[in-house]
Formats: C-alpha cells, structure tokens, sequence
C-alpha cells in the first residue's frame, strides 16, 4: 500500500508513444490550446489539451444560433468553424510552444484525402504528441454517411492517416450507431493507436415560441452529464472489443465520474462541457484518482482500468479489460 | 475597448430583492469583481446544484464589495439563482468581456436601455458622471409593469426618460423613436433586443454618430472558447476572425464572439443578417 512516506504517486499513461502526465485530457472544442483557461487555471495540470478541429479549408461554421442550454448538459452546432490548415499552421501552430502541457491536435475532414492530407500537416508541430480525428464529419463520397458510422470508412480513413503520420493517432467515435464494437474493431484492425470515445450525441430542441428548432443547424450534438451513462456503457463494450488504448469522453464533471470510465475501461480521461462549468474540474478529477489510486494500492493508474469487469485480472500496468467474453448484454 | 483580468472567485449572495412581474435584483458580495467590473461587463455565476454550464449576467449596480445582477426568472438557472438564500455561496468567473469607451470629457452621451438591456447602463453612467460627461438615459419596456431598473439608473442624477410600447408610462413609443427625438448626441451607448439595437445603429450611421451597443446571445463557455456566441461583425473589423474565407463561401462577413471579443461593438462593424 502507498503510506504516507511512500514514493509519489505515477499518474502517468501512455497513449501510443505518447506519455502523459495524468489520466485528464480536456476534449476537442472546449478547450484549444486553453489560452482563455489559462487566465484563471493551471493548464499544466491537464494530462493533455486537445485543439478544435482543423479542416483544410477555412470554415464559418454554422449560423446561429449554435448553442442551446438542455437539462443536466448543453446542446451545440458550431459546425467547425475554424481557419483551414494553412492559416493554423502560420498563425497558431506558433503558439503551441507556450502551452503548458502535451497537447492533441485533432482533425477534420469530409474525405479521406482531406484527413491524411491535415493530419500528415499536423505531424511533428511543437507540443502535438498524437492526433485525433474527428470521423463523426458527413463524408461526401460516401452521400453524407458519417466515417465513424461504418467500419470500413472509418478504416480508411485511419489507414490513410497512419501512412502520412508518426503520431499516435486516435479516432473520435460517436455513439450513434447501431453497434459500436465492430467499429472499434476496424479501428484498431487500421492500426489505431488508441481510439476516444463518445462524441457528442444528436440531438435537438425546439424553441416552443417559434415553433421551429433552436439551433440554426436544426440538430446538434448534446453534451454533458446527461450523456455520461452512454458513454460508460461505449467505453465498456469497447474495452471487451479491443486492446488499443480508450480515451473515455461524455459528461465527466468529477472524480467519481472519471473512476466509472477508468473501470469500465478507459485508460484516460476526456473533459468537455465540463470546463464550462468548472474550471478546475481537471485537478479535482486527478485528485480524486490519485486517492483510488492509494485506497487500492495501485501503483498506476492502469491498475484502475478495467477494473468493473468481471475477471479483470488487475495485472500491474496492464490496459485493463479483458478481450472479448460473453459479458457484452449490458 | 478596455479589457480586464477576470478571476474565479468564491462569493455570497448578500440580498435579494423581487421585482415583480418577473425580475430579480440579487446582490453578490465579491470584492475583486465589485471593485474591478466596468460598463457592460458580466460575470458567469455556477450555482450549486445539478449541472448546468456557468449562467452569464451581466454586472448592474455595485457598491463596496457588492455588485448585483438584473435577470428575469426564467429558465432552470435563473430560478436556481432567484430562489437561492442570502448567505450562499456560488462561484463567479469575472469579469468578463470587453466595455463601453468612455467619450470625451464633457461631451453629450445618450444611453438607451431595452428591456433588461438597462443592466450594461448602470456602471456606464455611473463613471459618465465621474468623466463630466452630459447624457441622457432612455429606458423602455412593451409596458409599465417591465420597466425595471428606472429608480437604480435614475441615482447617478442624469435625466431618465421611459417609454413603453402601449404608452401606459411616459413616452409613447419605442426607444429608437424617443432617441430619434433627442438633441443629437455625440455618442449612442445601448443594450437592448436586437430590433432596437439594429434601428439605433441605422439612426446612428444615417446620422454620423459614434454608436456602441452591448449584444446578447446564449453563450456556452462564457470564456471564448467554444465559438457558441458568435455575430457576424465586418470583414476585416479588428473584433472579428482575420482569418481567409474559403472560396466557396458565400456569406461576406467574418465572426466574432459575443462572449469574449465584446459584448460590447460599434455600429459601424456589426452586420446585421
């Protein structure tokens, strides 16, 4: 057991080649670079920040308006407003050297050239240790049809991407699909190195005084604690899917939050919406692991993954679940 | 437009005061906001209880460690923050956003608040009068019973015209066409529904006169960095994204973020589609 006198506390994981300093990573859109975060929290106490998406081209986004408040979460269509890769790399990738911690870029794209073509840009930029891609994009080859909808799209997307790219390199998957194992499958069968998920859940309101939706884009994705059980249940049936490495995202607002996804099998942990809230949510949810951490006597934080699976063999510094048995009914 | 360093801070709520039909004046004590906050700057409160991201409102009155917020009760969040007690504690991030600038000294300002729009007015008028500046403030509401803020804006001692919509108090009419009526001004300071912001910046261009309003939207960081928030402001003007435009794009504006490149714009660079 870690005492009081024992050696610090390793809160250190591993992504791919990627070593993080702790298991928190704020989520792509909420966060940046977090220079705005910056004036009032330790970013440094992030394990690592994810960027906004970069596309090619430079994109206004969706008009608005593009955020409506829902209960316990936040409904949003921003539609990846952003500057284009070009204009990233002159103006913004300069400023990755101050940011204090490792950082993820994440991608976007509505073909598979567009992916490894802004991912293949990305690679080797100061600070960038992996790349996400944000697969839950329309793409336009395939009539509109979400890359991270179907197996062998987002395969060749994540082919496409690992043979222009050294990073790790980690697709974004959305939880709306019918089945999200054979999903992750191909994922990893592409050579994934480690996959997040849940991206933001479709949804919509309407503005009952209008009579129309609320958002200019009529849909959106929800986020926040009221997708947080959907997303336990991805991260679940995906660690008995794969091996690779899971990011676990949706709706975590607190140490206890973090410890569902790390049982159920995430190896790290993805914060959003929850920012917005509280901005010093990533130091308590680290916090809180480190605790587990010594009221289980793990020596990493690997020890916890996996933990809530029956006949998880708690090796020290395994991933954690077990691969594929009968216990996927949820 | 000056700016400040906003803070998270621990605060408490030291009054609450109801305004019927619907409002709330709740004061928060808070000293490093109370003593900081300028013309038209907000704060984003979290409330203990069930998620929910930050509320923003914007800063009214202040007085000593105190300042207060002027919010309908409405939805989930603002009815957590008109039915907390005094002495609880929230947290607020602020304060937040850009503020009006000052026009010369004894120059004549006229200041036109819709609705709860009279929130950005307070702190404006307060430090006019400090800058020996002559205004006029024009409050207006649909009706008698919404017009709110009228005795609070009226202590800095400046002459506080109302209007309502249905005439059942003051002037007849709306607040564009009450301003339309005053002697020119050198600058128009304004918060309000987007209709009469939008008419006050035609009057204000047709007429050659510095105009800054303060604008709303629903916000999601509150901190700007989530481009929830965004207006389309025009291309080229310093609030806004100087990035390119792709060329399949058919939209002629750039964007900018009510939350953390204003609240406060000048008429001039707001595109109204």
């Amino acid at each position: 057991m870690n005492g009081p006198n024992s050696a610090p506390l390793d809160t250190r994981v591993v992504i791919g080649s990627a070593v993080l300093r702790n298991p928190t990573i704020a989520a792509s859109g909420c966060y940046n670079r977090g220079a705005e975060f910056g004036a009032i929290v330790d970013v440094s106490r992030y394990g690592a920040v994810t960027l906004k998406s970069i596309t090619r081209h430079p994109r206004l986004g969706n008009d608005m308006p593009r955020i409506a408040t829902t209960p316990a979460g936040m409904l949003n269509a921003i539609g990846l407003q952003g500057p284009g890769i070009e204009y990233f790399l002159t103006h913004e990738a300069p400023k990755l050297t101050s940011v204090p911690t490792a950082v993820i870029a994440s991608v976007a794209g509505f073909t598979v050239d567009e992916f490894a073509d802004v991912a293949a840009a990305m690679d080797g930029l100061p600070n960038v240790v992996a790349i996400e891609l944000d697969v839950s994009c329309p793409n336009v080859d395939r009539e509109g049809e979400c890359f991270a909808a179907e197996a062998t799209s987002l395969a060749r997307v994540v082919e496409a991407v690992k043979s222009r790219v050294k990073l790790p390199v980690i697709p974004k998957l959305m939880p709306n699909v019918a089945d999200l194992k054979p999903i992750a499958r191909a994922a990893q069968e592409a050579g994934a190195d480690a996959v997040s998920l849940i991206n933001a859940v479709r949804g919509m309101v309407i503005d009952v005084v209008r009579a129309r939706p609320m958002l200019a884009n009529r849909s959106g994705g929800l986020t926040g604690p009221a997708i947080r059980p959907i997303a336990v249940h991805a991260i679940w049936e995906v660690a008995q899917t794969i091996t690779i490495p899971i990011i676990g995202i949706g709706g975590v607002e607190k140490g206890s939050d973090a410890l569902e996804f790390l049982f159920a099998g995430a190896t790290a942990i993805g914060i959003g919406t929850a920012n917005f809230r509280d901005p010093l949510v990533h130091v308590k949810v680290t916090e809180a692991i480190e605790l587990e951490m010594q009221r289980r006597g793990a020596s990493s934080v690997g020890q916890l993954t996996g933990l809530a699976h029956p006949g998880f063999a708690g090796k020290p510094g395994a991933r954690g679940a077990p691969v594929a048995t009968k216990e996927t009914q949820a | 437009m000056p700016t400040t360093s906003p803070q998270l801070q621990l605060a408490t709520i030291t009054s609450r005061e109801y305004r019927p039909p619907g409002f709330w004046c709740v004061s928060i004590r808070c000293p490093d906001i109370a003593r900081t906050a300028g013309p038209a700057q907000y704060v984003a409160l979290d409330l203990p209880g069930g998620f929910a991201v930050r509320l923003p409102l914007g800063i009214f009155t202040v007085k000593g460690d105190d300042f207060t917020v002027l919010f309908q009760e409405w939805g989930e969040r603002t009815t957590r923050l008109a039915h907390a007690a005094v002495g609880d504690s929230l947290t607020c991030i602020g304060p937040l956003g850009n503020q009006f600038s000052p026009p010369k000294r004894s120059g004549h300002a006229i200041l036109a608040g819709g609705g709860l729009g009279v929130a950005a007015l307070w702190l404006l008028a307060r430090d006019l009068r400090a800058h020996d500046v002559k205004a006029n403030i024009v409050i207006g509401a649909r009706s008698a019973d919404r017009l709110v803020g009228v005795r609070d804006l009226a202590r800095h001692g400046f002459d506080v015209e109302v209007c309502t919509d249905d005439g059942s108090a003051g002037f007849a009419g709306t607040v564009v066409e009450k301003v339309r009526a005053l002697r020119r001004p050198d600058v128009i300071y304004a918060c309000g529904p987007r209709a009469m912001l939008r008419a006050l910046c035609d009057h204000a261009e047709r007429e050659g006169i510095d105009c800054q309003i303060s604008m709303e939207e629903t916000f999601g960081c509150s901190l700007g960095t989530c481009w929830g928030c965004v207006v389309p402001v025009r291309r080229g003007s310093a609030q806004g994204t100087s990035y390119p435009r792709a060329s399949e794009e058919a939209r002629d504006y750039d964007l900018a973020r009510v939350c953390a490149d204003g609240t406060v714009f000048h008429a001039k660079d707001v595109v109204w589609v």
